[in-house]
């Protein structure tokens, strides 16, 4: 014998043969290759042999040794069981016992279908919202800068820091690598100098780090080095579009309104921002076109300004924490601050910077420019708990039904158990039937979810989407949820219905067991104490949602036009303008303001205090306005006068809650003095001699909502139009509700009059101001579709259980019938047990729905009150929903002819 | 004449099994023609002539014994059929017919 042990071939050969080779030749095949291997070992050596074995093995990738042999009967003779054998008689018997009950299956699949639907869109909305601003290859190593500043008055946090902070950092702090400012200046006209097309965009200034930093994609035209040169322009595909009406325009050159002198030469043009991304620019001015600038000479020497939303790279690995830390001792050096005042900084990271700013001010924005959209956290949570609950409820529908079924089953379990079957070869079969129904639903959901996109496209405003082309973690998430959802469905009856002896199965052919019984009792009430609690909040949300809509603002917000000052000739025409406007035979009255009541961008605020008063200064909105302002938003004027013309410039009005803070009853010209204005946070005197404003009140108007619901009444200043504080920016107009269009029209004709190159911009109040609510209106919808969803699974189930009830007990009731039972007794038998598990449900569910609606309304200033009559509706259209379920089957089981139930036994 | 149904390959093929029977499988017969015409021949290239042969009736098999270099799987052995050498002898007689009628010179000239 050959003392050496024999030479082991490599291993892959054998697995891949394995696989392809014909089972009947794979004995013979498998023998040939490992007794070759060994003769050429000894022949030729163990390197020589494995490196022409693939030669071997591949001669036998033939069609004639992979083709199987037809004859299943022969092969059999070969004692070669293949593993997939007995998962293929799962399957098989899944699908035959899924066809013999095709009531159940449907039930289930329709269940699962309609859970996994609900948990595929919002997952797909939560996952666009949690990739927020990932796009960015370096995405973890960007920064925001956030200002945090004190004074004695108000605690400030903006997303915002001064030239020398963003400048200066990148110098000196070695943690970091580089640093992007981006500038926004307000809306300007932007035009195309050859063929005049004209268009009022947000202005925005970046430094050339912006596009270095992060990965905006350029159609055309470099994207990283866009800003580098002062006089250029980088715009995005869809303002070139409009612009040039193509997007190959680099090297040429467009014109902004206030430079007329400086023609920008575009650069790069971007890809339009994917839809999670928080940038919305359309067109950036590179900085070093201002930079020679005197308001940009200031702030260039300014370490305490808010002027720029600063953004940092840092180096690889560089802790964010110790780089906020330098910045800080950087400005503690170079920074001389008013005692009571403090400025700190600290480092936002940027895949925070969509899902954790709520209580970030966008600093940066000048009043003009409107803010970063935001996604809101709490509603994340909530969402991904209600897309968990409504899958889980269908998942509890499965397991429902499968146990409630299992005595229809325990023939089969007690013969496969009698002839040999292992528990594990049940829970193996149990959970492959739980798996192809689960599939089978998530396929069908797939194809649902892409016919419902559309619409949930439109009304979430994104672009989901779920096809081949989705991120890889879709699917994967997809595919987890899956395998998750089947053992889940599947576990509990699979264990349950495995376990029993099959002595006991065959005996008595019935499973009675109590702890199966309780717990699927416990099942159906938690699915509709679900059900009852988002019934509950989809009342009150709506509810609150149509109290903001419909509220008393103190003011019309009805059939007003809001016509934003685009230039400064019709800013100084405002008195030409409103007579014009007034002379509209549709118009009622005409009124020009700073801001209007329900303003979208930011309202100034003054620091004002009554003269000779030593305390310190209070803080309160400001909004010029004229005297046709009480008239025209219809606000009522309490007592003293209103403004009466040109010789009320020093005049000031104030609201209720004004009057409060400054401690004035009735209004009889008291002297207040505003000697500084604030936008956004941090204020500035008014005037270079550092003069205030000293003016008199002349009257006291009722307090009005000119902010949304969730803010309380402000105090609120209005100036009149000619104040130092803050020029006219809205003509307001109160129009008839015939034939808008020509008033509009009219109205343009004015404007164009005084400006020809102006641009008419509107807006309708009433729409403006629904637009405060416009998310809550979307979540009500979303949370709507959800909880019908939840009641329509949770009654998928019921109707199941109820069939079952109602076929187990078909005997009892036979006799029942047989002893003089009438329907109704009968009907209300069956239904009773239901209806107990409903009522459980609701006591459970009322004090849960309680407690979140109310902490979700404490989010508003004026609210409604939860109120019992909302716990009355849920309740009752749950008992309703779920006594139709039931009846439907406890109706029909009362009606069977006894004769027919008991005939055979 | 059935010349048409015998490849080149095939024809070697049945001969080794003549030659090595009654213990010719096809690691043996691989070994035997790579010896003989002193190119690689691989297992699965003989495997799949016996097979054809088998199918054309040229053949006949039966599975052997197990030996440790093949890991203890069995071996298929081949044996030559009646119909298999009558198809074999025909082929050389035809050869010999042709080879008989050349000229000595002619093959003179090749060696």
């Amino acid at each position: 014998m050959n003392p050496l042990p024999t030479p082991q071939p490599p291993n892959w050969p054998d697995k891949l043969l394995n696989w392809l080779v014909a089972p009947h030749l794979r004995e013979e095949v498998l023998g040939d290759i490992h007794e070759r291997y060994a003769l050429r070992v000894q022949r030729l050596g163990e390197r020589a042999t494995r490196r022409t074995y693939w030669r071997e093995v591949l001669a036998y990738v033939r069609p004639r040794f992979i083709k199987r042999q037809p004859n299943v009967s022969a092969y059999r003779a070969y004692p070669k069981p293949t593993n997939t054998d007995m998962l293929r008689n799962h399957f098989k018997i899944a699908f035959r016992t899924l066809s013999r009950h095709k009531l159940y299956t449907g039930l289930n699949v329709a269940g699962l279908t309609f859970g996994v639907t609900c948990f595929l869109l919002i997952g797909l909305y939560l996952f666009d919202e949690l990739t927020f601003d990932q796009q960015h290859s370096r995405t973890n190593r960007i920064y925001r800068a956030i200002q945090h500043k004190k004074t004695p008055t108000e605690d400030l946090t903006m997303a915002a820091s001064s030239y020398k902070v963003a400048e200066e950092s990148k110098k000196q702090i070695a943690e970091i690598e580089n640093s992007a400012r981006i500038n926004r200046v307000g809306r300007a006209n932007l035009s195309n100098p050859d063929n005049k097309n004209t268009f009022q965009e947000t202005i925005a200034f970046g430094s050339s780090g912006l596009l270095e930093m992060f990965d905006f994609e350029a159609l055309d035209g470099d994207s990283k080095s866009g800003l580098n040169e002062p006089n250029t322009i980088v715009i995005v595909e869809e303002l070139a579009q409009r612009l040039f009406n193509t997007t190959q325009v680099v090297g040429k050159t467009v014109i902004v309104e206030f430079m007329p002198d400086k023609p920008l030469k575009i650069t790069a043009v971007l890809k339009s921002h994917p839809r999670n991304s928080s940038f919305t620019f359309n067109s950036i001015i590179s900085e070093a076109t201002i930079v020679n600038s005197d308001d940009f000479a200031q702030w260039i020497a300014n370490w305490d300004d808010q002027n720029f939303l600063t953004f940092f790279l840092l180096k690889q690995q560089a802790n964010p924490e110790v780089a906020a830390q330098k910045i800080n001792n950087l400005l503690n050096i170079n920074l001389k601050r008013e005692a009571g005042h403090s400025v700190r900084y600290s480092l936002q990271p940027l895949a925070d910077m969509h899902l954790y700013s709520e209580n970030i001010e966008d600093g940066a924005r000048n009043g003009n420019v409107e803010a970063m959209s935001q996604g809101v956290l709490l509603y994340i949570k909530i969402f991904a708990v209600v897309a968990l609950f409504v899958l889980l409820i269908a998942c509890i529908n499965y397991m429902n039904l499968a146990t409630a079924r299992a005595s229809n089953r325990s023939k089969e379990i007690g013969v496969r158990k009698a002839s040999g079957a292992f528990q594990s070869h049940l829970i193996h079969q149990f959970l492959t039937e739980s798996l192809v129904v689960t599939a089978i639903s998530f396929l069908l959901a797939v194809v649902l979810v892409n016919l419902l996109l559309p619409a949930f496209n439109e009304f979430t405003d994104k672009e989901l989407s779920l096809g081949i082309f989705s991120d890889y973690r879709i699917w994967l998430y997809t595919f987890v949820a899956l395998i998750i959802t089947a053992l889940l469905s599947g576990s509990y009856p699979a264990f349950l219905l495995s376990r029993f002896s099959p002595l006991l199965l065959l005996k008595n052919l019935k499973l009675q067991n109590k702890g199966d019984l309780s717990l699927r009792k416990g099942l159906v009430v938690f699915q509709f104490t679900i059900s009852v609690v988002m019934m509950i909040a989809t009342i009150v949300l709506f509810q609150q949602v149509r109290f903001a809509n419909n509220k008393d603002l103190g003011f019309n917000k009805e059939l007003l036009v809001v016509i934003d000052i685009n230039s400064g000739k019709i800013r100084s025409g405002a008195e030409t303008i409103k007579t014009e406007f007034s002379r509209i035979p549709t118009v009622k009255n005409v009124s020009a303001t700073s801001r209007v009541p329900g303003e979208w961008k930011t309202i100034s605020t003054v620091k004002i205090r009554p003269e000779g008063n030593t305390d310190e200064h209070k803080i309160a909105y400001l909004i010029g306005a004229d005297e046709n302002f009480a008239r025209t938003f219809e606000v009522q004027l309490l007592n003293g006068r209103n403004f009466s013309g040109m010789s009320d410039s020093t005049s000031v009005i104030v609201n209720e809650t004004a009057a409060k803070l400054l401690g004035i009853r009735e209004a009889s010209a008291q002297q207040v003095e505003i000697p500084a204005r604030g936008m956004g946070g941090s204020y500035s005197p008014l005037n270079e001699a550092n003069q205030p404003f000293n003016a008199r009140v002349v009257g006291i108007v009722k307090d009005f909502h000119f902010q949304s619901l969730r803010e309380k009444i402000a105090p609120l200043v209005l100036a009149y139009q000619q104040n130092p504080v803050f020029p006219i920016d809205y003509y307001t107009a109160r129009i008839e509700g015939r034939d808008i269009p020509a008033t509009l029209a009219k109205m343009n004709d004015v404007l164009t009059s005084i400006d020809p190159t102006h641009q008419l911009e509107y807006h309708f109040l009433d729409e403006q101001l629904a637009r405060f609510y416009a998310e809550d209106q979307r979540r009500e919808t979303l949370l709507i579709w959800v909880a019908l969803a939840t009641i329509f699974i949770a009654c998928l189930g019921l109707f199941g259980l109820a069939t079952y009830a109602a076929e187990q007990r078909i005997k009892e009731i036979g006799v029942r019938k047989v002893l003089g039972a009438s329907v109704l007794n009968l009907t209300a038998l069956l239904s009773k047990d239901f209806l107990k598990l409903v009522l459980i449900a609701n006591g459970i569910a009322f004090p849960l729905a309680w407690w979140a609606t109310h902490q979700w309304l404490q989010e508003f200033a004026y609210h409604i009150d939860v109120e019992w009559w909302m716990f009355t509706v849920a309740g009752i259209l749950s008992i309703l929903i779920a006594l139709a379920t039931v009846s439907y089957q406890a109706i029909k089981a009362a009606l069977v002819n006894p004769v027919k139930s008991l005939r055979s036994e | 004449m059935r010349r048409s149904d015998l490849g080149e390959f095939e024809e070697v093929v049945l001969l080794a099994v003549a030659v090595l029977s009654p213990r010719a499988y096809s690691v043996v017969i691989a070994e035997e023609l790579e010896r003989e015409t002193g190119q690689t021949v691989s297992t699965g290239a003989v495997h799949a002539a016996l097979q054809r042969l088998e199918q054309k009736g040229y053949l006949r098999s039966e599975l052997g014994e197990a030996t440790p270099e093949r890991g203890g799987r069995r071996k298929r052995l081949f044996t030559v059929t009646a119909l298999g050498g009558r198809v074999l002898s025909e082929v050389r007689s035809v050869r010999n017919r042709l080879w008989d009628r050349i000229i000595p010179q002619t093959i003179l000239k090749w060696s």
